[in-house]
């Protein structure tokens, strides 16, 4: 695979936290790619600096050596081109769904009009259409993170960063927005970077997984993910994949 | 039947006022003003008058036009001395706590200028602008400022951080957007709070700067304390506290409105 088909380029990324007592190496020299249109989860247990990996990829921080790449150039600050989802939504609470929708699209040259249709078509596609005027306070976590996920694609980002976005949500809700999400990634095209601590979830969703391991955080291995979707979690080739990334991650 | 009551003094707290309360409450102002009324028949009328008599001097000076100037002279410092005193603090405390550079800046002067009370700036306001309403307008202002630097600060410094990481995911790439776009809008319950406790200080304060000579309600009720006529102290009293009423009401009202998302 050429670099050109790579949308997001790890390379070599290590970042040491500065303290008192010496310093904490929290990843050390992560090193993977995503390809253009690919939903790569990274998963690894509490410690492995996943939401650290996540804050850098996103521009949120600052690797200590290494760099990340987005279709070729480095990333030094947060931009439009990666959209972020976070596990406790932030959605800001004094604007409506409608307008959590509007916000990035206010920051771009576009009129009012073609700004309100493209909000109608993410509500659309993450069927929140009838709640477009509520406030956040009144929606419940899941139908909270389907605006995060609204509002980071209305602005047509070139991947989707996600950090545990369905972490605090019920298991119902959440098989729920796996599916939605899917669907979502499967119409959009977009690309995807998934980090999560929960195996079933990585298996359920990715075609690539990252699996990192702690001390300081490293990728342990990319294990492919050769299942079609919708994928079954009673199926026997699904168990063995978990039961093979739950080895690795106790490895 | 026993339902009908029952939604008409338990449930209903919804929309419409809470009959309960406006009852109680109501039934709490008579037995203020019963107590009163007994109280005064065991005093002469120059220690404490009775409400009826209160009343009167009320309508005597709201109908001669003494209470109408005396409150456009104060208002005519209230107003601009708020004003000017709201948005001074309101533009100190955010800019502070948004920026570190500004925080360390000023935060020993800050500290240093914090507990000069208002009426302690007298002198300033004599000396620097004169005994007239600008020189009132100074003291308010004073007043309004350290409230709403302290409201703003504390609800800009509470902005969570991620709010920030979002905007900026999002496209808004200066500090002037990030202030506009989330700081302000996730501060303004503080911000509005601040206001509207501010509002109701300076109405207070114009009692400490109309101290000084300047006309006003604050000097009516002076002139009537020399004159030893505690009824007409009482009535300006009481149009003092019917203002704050009418102020704070409103804009109570235009929070629950601003803050609707809440």
């Amino acid at each position: 695979m050429s670099e050109d088909d790579r949308r997001v380029v790890v390379d070599g990324v290590s970042k040491l936290y500065d303290r008192d007592d010496g310093g904490v190496q929290a990843l050390e020299d992560v090193e993977f790619a995503v390809d253009d249109g690919e939903f790569v989860c990274v998963v690894g247990p509490s410690g492995c600096g996943k939401t650290t990996l996540f804050r850098i990829i996103g521009g949120l921080e600052s690797a200590t050596s290494g760099q990340v790449r987005l279709s070729g150039a480095p990333v030094t600050e947060p931009s439009p081109d990666l959209g972020i989802v976070f596990q406790e939504y932030h959605l800001f609470p004094w604007r409506t769904v409608r307008g959590n929708v509007a916000f990035g699209l206010e920051q771009q040259a576009i009129d009012a009009e073609a700004r309100e249709e493209r909000v109608d078509a993410m509500l659309d596609l993450v069927g929140l259409e009838a709640f477009d005027e509520a406030y956040p306070t009144e929606l419940s976590g899941g139908m909270k993170q389907r605006v995060g996920i609204a509002r980071a694609l209305a602005v047509d980002p070139e991947i989707l960063l996600m950090d545990e976005p369905f972490g605090s949500v019920d298991a119902q809700t959440r098989s729920m927005l796996h599916e939605e999400l899917l669907s979502v990634w499967e119409e959009t095209g977009k690309t995807v970077l998934f980090v999560t601590h929960d195996v079933d979830e990585a298996v359920t969703l990715a075609d690539r997984i990252v699996v990192m391991g702690a001390g300081p955080g490293h990728v342990q291995e990319i294990v492919d993910v050769d299942l079609d979707r919708p994928r079954d979690r009673t199926d026997g080739a699904f168990a063995e994949n978990v039961e093979y990334v739950r080895g690795l991650i106790s490895e | 039947m026993s339902t009908s009551l029952e939604t008409d003094f338990g449930t209903d707290v919804g929309g419409g006022v809470d009959r309960r309360r406006l009852l109680l409450g109501a039934l709490g102002v008579l037995g203020f003003l019963l107590l009163w009324e007994v109280a005064s028949r065991f005093n002469p009328p120059y220690v404490l008058p009775s409400p009826r008599a209160v009343a009167d001097v009320f309508v005597v000076e709201l109908r001669s036009g003494a209470m109408g100037t005396a409150l456009v002279a104060s208002v005519t410092h209230w107003l601009p001395g708020t004003v000017v005193g709201t948005t001074l603090g309101i533009a100190l405390g955010v800019t502070m706590a948004y920026s570190d550079l500004a925080d360390d800046l000023a935060t020993p002067l800050v500290r240093v200028l914090r507990p000069v009370p208002p009426l302690a700036l007298i002198g300033f306001a004599i000396a620097w602008i004169g005994l007239n309403h600008a020189g009132a307008a100074f003291i308010i202002a004073a007043g309004a400022f350290w409230i709403n630097y302290y409201a703003a600060y504390g609800g800009v410094d509470g902005v969570s951080e991620e709010f920030l990481d979002v905007a900026k995911s999002l496209g808004v790439d200066t500090d002037l957007g990030l202030i506009r776009k989330v700081v302000l809008p996730a501060a303004l319950p503080e911000i509005i709070t601040g206001i509207r406790t501010g509002i109701g200080r300076c109405w207070m304060l114009i009692i400490a700067a109309e101290l000084m000579g300047v006309p006003g309600v604050g000097r009516e009720l002076y002139t009537a304390s020399q004159n030893l006529s505690v009824d007409a102290v009482l009535a300006y009293i009481l149009l003092m506290s019917l203002v704050y009423l009418v102020l704070d009401t409103g804009v109570g009202a235009v929070q629950n409105r601003v803050l609707a998302w809440q």
